[in-house]
């Protein structure tokens, strides 16, 4: 596994721990899209943070669940995945 | 039950998700016809459990019903809280623009007893399985009884009252007051009912408990209320939503009145205490029919609890009489569930929604499977009875100790 998360890991986590379908592509095109437009609510976005911290087998920014954006989540977590590694 | 400005409480959608119906078309027509639809527990993981029988809602499929996020986020029981749900409203003819108009007019109460069972062993077995990290956020609501109510609200735009009453099976017929009482107060429209899956692997160890419970592995000798084979009672999954609206907005907006919610009551007599529920039993039906201005010779048609156990038959057929008098000997009564199961909180909406029908029909469905009655009843058996049924009156009893009575008029009853 990679240690950076990209976009396709973050559609996949989506569709499995909120049922929300969003492609990497539209991610990609629409990164500053909130994710309540998309569907992910904060319950949403909590369990991204903690099947990323099980799959990477590290914590992540407390900040990670608060982002409101795909562009400024992937930002952090992928910052915090590269200092930590 | 009566209100300070004349606002009447109707029923004006059915959404029935039944062991023998996935629709209320072939919801009635299964009742009517009095089919059995009890069979062998084929739910993944319970083939093992010393349950062999129950309703099982075979016609639904999930995936067609709710969209994939409910899918993940809610338990079997929401699913089907939000299948019935969208058919009750479709059947008001309440769409999303009717809703998005006057969102805070519209409220859901929902009752449940058995929760979200199916949704919570999964994350309880990641808890134990692979630790605490392991367990996804909505285990926070997901398995709670106060989900689907939740959870319908936020699907479909209802940000009026809403509420659950968490109880025993009563607490169906509770949920259905509740909303008429909302609609009283000044909301036009609740969407109010129950649906359960209690079959599932740790829910039905849940039930295992209960002396109540039928053992018996043949679907047609499992539940026989009011006989003398009667050993207990077999239980099911799915339920039913009804749209209850205030009459006047439902008359403005060109909808039927198909029913009154016109009278209710509830006592409280203990835990499997049965004998005892003959008193609470028959105050809670003279509450009901004080509260509809309803007299006993007016009561049609009586939903029987119908329980499956000798001691608790015995007291519903005493306190029947002991409530409704010379009336009590001749009314005709029916328990529509043996040939489906108790769903907990579900059954008596159910109950409910088939009164309702009856009342459109003039047409009271059988008992399935039940056929030398041995107490003092004008059971039906066998075949729909035609009568004419302006008044309903359904009860309900929990294993924990309620005891609840529903009176419903027919939607053509006077405004007095």
């Amino acid at each position: 596994m990679s240690d950076r998360i990209t976009v396709e890991e973050l559609s996949e986590l989506m569709k499995k721990t909120a049922g929300i379908t969003v492609s990497p592509q539209e991610l990609r095109d629409r990164p500053d899209t909130a994710f309540e437009e998309f569907g992910i609510d904060s319950l949403g976005l909590l369990g991204i943070v903690g099947e990323l911290e099980n799959r990477h087998g590290t914590a992540m920014p407390v900040d990670a669940e608060r982002c409101k954006t795909p562009r400024e989540f992937l930002a952090l977590v992928n910052s915090s995945l590269l200092a930590g590694a | 039950m009566s209100a300070p400005h004349e606002r009447r409480a109707a029923v004006t959608g059915i959404g029935v998700v039944a062991p023998n119906g996935t629709s209320t078309e072939t919801f009635w027509k299964a009742t009517r016809e009095g089919l059995n639809v009890l069979d062998r527990v084929t739910r993944e993981g319970c083939g093992h459990l010393p349950l062999k029988v129950a309703g099982e809602v075979r016609a639904f499929e999930p995936s067609a019903a709710v969209e994939e996020r409910y899918l993940v986020q809610t338990d079997r029981f929401t699913h089907f809280g939000m299948a019935a749900a969208d058919l009750a409203l479709e059947d008001a003819r309440l769409g999303q623009a009717d809703i998005a108009e006057a969102p805070f007019s519209a409220g859901v109460v929902t009752a449940a007893g058995s929760g979200g069972g199916e949704f919570g062993q999964r994350e309880l077995q990641k808890l134990w399985g692979k630790g605490s990290r392991f367990v996804g956020p909505w285990q926070s609501i997901a398995w709670f009884y106060a989900a689907s109510t939740g959870q319908i609200s936020i699907r479909r735009g209802l940000k009026g009252p809403c509420s659950v009453v968490a109880a025993d099976e009563a607490g169906g017929l509770d949920a259905l007051a509740h909303a008429a009482r909302a609609v009283h107060r000044g909301t036009d429209v609740i969407v109010a009912g129950s649906t359960e899956a209690p079959l599932a692997p740790y829910s039905m160890v849940c039930q295992l408990g209960y002396p109540e419970l039928s053992r018996v592995e043949d679907p047609e000798r499992a539940y026989r209320p009011f006989t003398d084979q009667a050993c207990g009672f077999v239980p099911a999954e799915g339920g039913a939503m009804l749209v209850v609206e205030e009459a006047a907005a439902a008359r403005e907006r060109g909808v039927p009145v198909r029913a009154f919610v016109a009278g209710h009551a509830s006592t409280f007599t203990g835990a499997s205490c049965w004998e005892r529920s003959r008193q609470g039993l028959a105050e809670a039906i003279r509450g009901a029919l004080a509260d509809a201005r309803c007299a006993p010779e007016e009561v049609d048609v009586v939903f029987a609890d119908a329980l499956g156990v000798p001691e608790a038959d015995r007291a519903e057929a005493l306190a029947i009489a002991d409530a409704l008098g010379a009336r009590g000997r001749r009314v005709p009564v029916t328990a529509p569930k043996t040939g489906t199961g108790r769903g907990y909180c579900a059954a008596p909406v159910l109950d409910a929604a088939a009164a309702v029908l009856a009342m459109e029909h003039d047409l009271i469905p059988p008992t399935p499977n039940v056929f030398d009655v041995c107490h003092d009843l004008d059971l039906v058996t066998h075949r729909a009875r035609a009568a004419q049924v302006r008044t309903a009156l359904v009860l309900s009893r929990g294993l924990m100790g309620s005891n609840s009575a529903l009176v419903l008029r027919h939607g053509a009853a006077g405004a007095s």
